[in-house]
């Protein structure tokens, strides 16, 4: 049963949706896992992993807008990408993660593009940043990738020190 | 779900959270008061336990109100029912911010989300767990008539279960 009120994106091997109550053990999962979860915000306990969870359901609910869930057309659940904005962020992020088993096949850049054309063509964003700790190379090469650009680095409240990512305008994107 | 129900309690307003709540809740979060559920914290973790606490409304179907003073609106407390994966059974918890101990507020607002719990929820007796030296919890659990019922634990603390009655009638 949706949790929100989010849409349903088709790209073309993917389905981004809204969170579900089915999607709760596969992201605990993932932010409890020290390794996969550093560049994102490694939560290592069970009912604080649970709190993010239920954060991003609320999260969609006053912003319209939040983490949406990354299924494949085979209906496995591949990690979540999407528009995020949390008290202590300087503004808006595009936001991507895929689950253990899911790299190197492209999904979190189809996604991640997918969630910014909506970003940009449905809710009206008219600039998008990602928020990148150094070192998360892997995150760099991808947001290098979608065009985005270096612009600075600052000390994020939650994560330390952040490198910000500008993406290109909408007409310019990908 | 159906949007969270605002409850009229007389001088109160049980009402739906709000994102920009986390501000008078991360200074009563950051103040001393707050020792007995999980303080001191920060604007960040204020935030996101506001957030989380709308996401548990979505999840569950209930949650933490915000308490307002129903006179000029102003936030001064949450009432409601939590039950987090980390929770053993649904809790029937409040808080006051500062300055507003002493009026009878958390009864009112917290007898209010009692009786929704029961008539509208169909919940079961509901537990309020309690840190011993947390007195004045105590106090209003017993004067809502809730009985101990056991020393336990929850994420790892020592603390007193209460039990409330069952519903009227039930």
């Amino acid at each position: 049963m949706p949790l929100t009120n989010a849409p349903c994106l088709q790209s073309e091997r993917l389905i981004l949706r809204g969170p579900e109550a089915r999607d709760m053990e596969p992201v605990i999962a993932f932010l409890q896992d020290e390794t996969r979860a550093s560049g994102f915000g490694h939560i290592p306990e069970r009912g604080a992993a649970w709190r993010w969870f239920a954060l991003n359901v609320g999260h969609w609910h006053i912003h319209g807008y939040g983490y949406f869930t990354i299924e494949t057309k085979a209906g496995e659940i591949a990690g979540i990408s999407g528009i995020w904005n949390p008290e202590t962020w300087p503004e808006p992020e595009v936001g991507w993660v895929v689950f253990d088993g899911f790299e190197g096949r492209g999904i979190a850049y189809e996604a991640a593009c997918r969630v910014r054309r909506w970003a940009y063509e449905e809710r009206g964003f008219d600039t998008l940043t990602s928020n990148i700790v150094p070192g998360n190379d892997r995150s760099v090469t991808l947001a290098e990738r979608m065009g985005a650009a270096y612009e600075r680095s600052y000390h994020n409240t939650n994560m330390g020190e952040n490198m910000l990512y500008r993406h290109p305008a909408p007409g310019a994107a990908s | 779900m159906n949007d969270v129900p605002t409850i009229d309690t007389g001088r109160l307003l049980l009402c739906p959270p709000q994102e920009a709540e986390h501000q008078p809740l991360a200074v009563f979060l950051g103040g001393e008061r707050s020792e007995f559920i999980g303080g001191p914290e920060s604007l960040w973790t204020a935030w996101r336990d506001c957030m989380a606490n709308i996401g548990h409304w979505h999840l569950h179907g209930f949650g933490l109100w915000t308490i307002k003073l129903k006179s000029n609106q102003q936030a001064i407390g949450r009432t409601g029912i939590l039950n987090p994966s980390m929770w053993r059974e649904p809790e029937l918890g409040w808080h006051l911010f500062d300055g507003h101990e002493g009026h009878g507020y958390a009864y009112e607002a917290t007898l209010a989300a009692r009786t929704h719990a029961y008539d509208q929820l169909k919940l079961a007796p509901l537990a309020s767990y309690i840190e011993s030296q947390n007195t004045r919890s105590i106090a209003l659990a017993e004067r809502l008539g809730a009985k101990f019922e056991a020393d336990t634990t929850l994420m790892g603390q020592p603390v007193q279960l209460y039990r409330h009655p069952k519903p009227e009638g039930a």
